[in-house]
């Protein structure tokens, strides 16, 4: 145990939270060596019972023989020789501590976040900030909702995501002023509390769980005459969250003393494992058109092709439908008409660029950076296959213009690296500009918002992606927050360019086909991620791999993986994950069924006073929203038609839960209120 | 286990899109060149240990996307970087004079004390160069910051460059952990920081660049 350690430190003090890799922005009265060193960021209680922020600068690095084979163990921090080494270095420990910046929590006035929740600033006076810190990896999340579990706090009146602090408290009395509120306990409350808090020290888990059923009752259980009262203040919130945490570190380690808590976390049905089908064939696909060449069944249509693919043999003309560019309810006729209409307006946006003098040219720069970007990008885009490769492949010069075309058809998106590995597998498969261009319009409408300047669209995914591996796979989620990976960055490639750097040619033609089919339900390609990561899940946990590794090990993954077996896993957790009795707003909202409203941390809990993000997610939240419903309307009719789900049924039903789902660190902590009142009775 | 080196150093290559940061590695970490690489999307490493002063040293070379779009991801991986190898490409001035924003990129997001490196890449194009020689040595001496002219191609000075940052990491290294050691030692690292501002940067660029 780390704990014991501690104590060979002569001050006795407690780290009651940490977070590394935090850079010291300024600091009022500090050494102006300390500026801009990173450190870490610490709550830590004195031996006096008194708590304070501590920033510990990081750049003690010293040789650590004992733990070499650690990767970055070799790297030892102050915080880390606190932690794990004793005896001879007390003296440096003395000295570095002369460093470390203190601010008590009792002389805490304000706090900010700022800068996309990256940024955290710090006041003990009014009007002066005395400390700015950058949170350089992930963000100020996690250490906000720690830091709110010390202090009450209120938000500012004046200021955006600034909290004022009402009172240094302990926690009995935000419990007693929190539970007063709520107004739950027939007997006086503040008996209550004391007895509550008392027992929570001798009998953690039963006080716990006893708090908890009988909040989650009122809280979560839908009791109407309680409505106006259901704003449970935030520090009920992180006292239960916190106290499920410590719970919840026992029923992962499967008992605790007084209980067997094994039933405790809701577990996902069985995964259904569904075979894949057989491509769409020509047969087939002819079939399906009517004498002039319409297609009529395109909700059937769409299931085969998500089920097996399509034929290569037909692909050229069935890429055209899935990418927008030829309406399914058009004939040859009028087919023939639009193609002559896109050509034109396809050469005329060429044109544009290509009449551009040499000039115009260079007093244009954001068009000559644009272009010089494609052009290294060309020449960098699958070149070891044969279609792109040698020295002046014509093809090459297709794959330019078209990138140059697009450029004009879209500059506020411009061109931006990724693009030309979206568009070589179609040209390659189509052959002909005109064609790829306007399919490749088509899937850049799907994915634009990948490319944003500000890479909001790239983020939310990341964050999404995190949720529904949260839900589907919580063990691998618990180990990726743990490795500070839980922003998901070591899944950037695959989503920016949908997996198109993870598989070989044939296979990411068979993806991307069963992708723009829609099914079975948005964000799909998500689902896709998580069921890879689920796959490689034992060897991420099981050989403890951390920050470095897990990035390393996804990224090697490149090209080994079984297209097939991915989609038919990724299926199986879309149905267990909508078949989950659990399930919550949160995750339906990314996968685009409508909300129940049962659950209440899919908005409210984002206190964290993050400004655009919040802003872009919710808007988008609601685009997908919108969007998803006409997709569900018409999912709902096979859905129905097969006899395997209702969706109508859940919701009748979803009132009568009897779980509790609670949000700690992005992790979703369920409890099923029943066992809690078995395992108590 | 047996220990398979002494030190674990983390370095860091960017710069502008197509530059050469990928090249570089490629050519550091397996001595080979490839004209049709494919460019960088995210972030990925590769790993050589070198020998330097009969220590084994670990590289961790950290190879990101330069496009600038993507900074907010890339600059996730700056922490606990130790060294940075800033990178243009000699035949496009737009690299070159973004070095500064790189730099700035550095300040807010990396660790004060990371030692810094200027690679102007591609000077085998000679016939297609836009940024002299001198330029870059002018940008370094402004900067302070070691300068090196390389060719992922023709495979020049791309090891120098490396071990000079390595080399120069451990120093300050070794110096940290003295400073942080000796008996009664009160405020280590400030007197490092004294040290330090003797080393000015003039006797290096002599010995820099070979071409
Ligand atoms: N002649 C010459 N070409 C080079 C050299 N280094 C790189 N290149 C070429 O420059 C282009 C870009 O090189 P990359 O290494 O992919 O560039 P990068 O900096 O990694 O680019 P991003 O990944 O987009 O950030 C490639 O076509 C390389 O072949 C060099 O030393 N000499
Ligand atoms: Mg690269």
């Amino acid at each position: 145990m780390s704990s014991s350690s501690v104590e060979d430190i002569p001050d006795q003090c407690k780290d009651l939270f940490t977070q590394d890799g935090v850079l010291l922005k300024s600091c009022s009265g500090c050494s102006i060596n300390e500026l801009n060193s990173i450190g870490m960021l610490c709550i830590v209680r004195n031996p006096d019972g008194t708590k304070c922020i501590e920033w510990r600068p990081n750049d003690l690095i010293t040789i650590d023989s004992d733990t070499q084979d650690q990767e970055w163990a070799v790297v030892n921090t102050i915080g880390r020789r606190q932690r794990t080494l004793s005896g001879n270095m007390t003296s440096d420990y003395a000295t570095a501590r002369a460093r470390i910046i203190k601010i008590p929590l009792d002389d805490l006035k304000t706090f900010r976040v700022s800068r996309n929740n990256q940024q955290m600033q710090f006041s003990t006076k009014h009007g002066v900030w005395q400390m700015i810190l950058y949170f350089q990896h992930g963000n100020a999340e996690i250490f906000l909702a720690n830091l709110k579990t010390h202090v009450k706090t209120a938000k500012s009146r004046h200021e955006r995501n600034a909290y004022v602090v009402v009172e240094s408290n302990t926690e009995a009395q935000v419990l007693n002023k929190s539970f007063a509120e709520l107004d739950i306990f027939t007997e006086n409350p503040t008996d209550v509390v004391w007895g509550f808090v008392s027992n929570l020290r001798q009998r953690p888990y039963a006080t716990t769980m006893e708090a908890f059923s009988k909040l989650t009752d009122i809280v979560y259980n839908g009791n109407e005459a309680m409505n106006d009262k259901r704003d449970m203040s935030e520090e009920v919130a992180d006292l239960l969250t916190k106290s499920i945490s410590a719970m919840e570190d026992t029923t992962t380690t499967t008992k605790s003393d007084e209980y067997e808590v094994i039933s405790v976390k809701p577990t996902l049905p069985p995964r259904p494992c569904i075979p894949r089908g057989t491509p769409l064939s020509t047969e087939k696909w002819e079939g399906l058109q009517d004498t002039e060449g319409r297609v009529a069944e395109v909700d059937g249509v769409k299931q085969l092709i998500f089920r097996g693919g399509v034929a290569h043999s037909i692909r050229h003309a069935v890429w055209k439908y899935l990418l927008d560019y030829y309406p399914w309810n058009m004939g040859h006729s009028e087919i023939k008409n639009l193609q002559r209409r896109k050509t034109e307006e396809y050469f005329s946006m060429k044109l544009q660029w290509r009449s551009m003098t040499e000039g115009q040219e260079s007093r244009f720069s954001e068009y000559r950076d644009r272009k010089s970007l494609v052009e290294k990008d060309v020449n960098r885009t699958d070149r070891t296959h044969p279609f792109f490769t040698g020295d002046n492949n014509p093809n090459l010069v297709v794959l330019q213009d078209i990138l140059m075309t697009y450029v004009m058809y879209n500059f506020d998106l411009g061109y931006v690296q990724g693009m030309s590995d979206i568009l070589a597998p179609i040209l390659l498969l189509l052959g002909n500009e005109v064609d790829s261009f306007w399919c490749f319009a088509g899937f850049m409408d799907r994915i634009a918002p990948n490319f944003d300047m500000d890479q909001a669209g790239m983020k939310q995914q990341l964050l999404h992606l995190q949720q529904l591996l949260t839900f589907a796979s919580p063990e691998l989620a618990h180990h990726l927050a743990q490795k500070d990976s839980g922003n998901m960055y070591f899944c950037f490639r695959w989503l920016l360019v949908w997996f198109k750097r993870e598989f070989s040619h044939r296979d990411i033609m068979r993806l991307w086909e069963v992708l723009w089919t829609g099914l079975p339900c948005a964000n799909f390609h998500l689902l896709i991620c998580v069921a890879i990561l689920d796959a490689e899940k034992d060897i991420l946990i099981s050989k403890d791999y951390g920050f470095t590794e897990i990035l390393k090990h996804v990224n090697d993954l490149s090209m080994r993986l079984d297209v097939d077996k991915i989609l038919s896993a990724a299926e199986g957790i879309y149905h267990q994950i909508v078949s989950a009795q659990h399930l919550t707003d949160q995750i339906r909202v990314i996968i685009g069924l409508p909300t129940v409203g049962t659950t209440s941390q899919t908005e409210g809990d984002d206190d964290s006073g993050d400004e655009s993000p919040t802003g872009s997610q919710s808007e988008a939240a609601s685009h997908s929203r919108s969007e998803s419903t006409s997709h569900l309307r018409s999912e709902a009719t096979t859905v129905n038609g097969n006899g395997t789900e209702n969706n109508d049924q859940r919701v009748l039903f979803t009132p009568e839960m009897d779980e509790v789902t609670l949000e700690y660190n992005g992790l979703q902590i369920s409890i099923v209120t029943k066992t809690v009142w078995a395992l108590l009775a | 286990m047996a220990k398979t080196y002494d030190y674990l150093f983390k370095l860091l290559l960017i710069g502008d899109s197509g530059v050469g940061k990928t090249s570089i590695l490629f050519r550091f970490s397996e001595d080979a060149f490839n004209i049709s690489f494919i460019s960088t999307i995210g972030i990925d490493f590769k790993i050589r240990t070198i020998d330097l002063d009969g220590k084994k040293v670990k590289l961790q070379i950290w190879d990101t996307a330069g496009q600038e779009r993507f900074r907010t991801i890339t600059t996730a991986y700056y922490r606990g970087s130790m060294g940075i190898m800033l990178v243009y490409d000699v035949t496009n001035e737009k690299s070159f004079e973004n070095i500064k924003n790189w730099i700035r990129n550095i300040e807010e997001n990396a660790s004060a004390d990371v030692e810094k490196m200027i690679l102007g890449n591609k000077c085998d194009l000679d016939a297609k160069r836009q940024v002299s020689k001198e330029r870059g040595e002018q940008l370094a001496i402004e900067y302070q910051i070691k300068f090196v002219e390389t060719s992922a191609k023709d495979s020049l000075n791309v090891e120098y460059a490396f071990y000079t940052l390595a080399r120069d990491i451990k120093a300050k290294m070794e110096k940290k952990q003295e400073a942080s050691n000796p008996p009664g030692a009160r405020s280590g690292a400030h007197q490092l920081r004294a040290n330090e501002q003797q080393r000015k940067p003039t006797s290096w660029l002599s010995r820099c660049s070979v071409l």
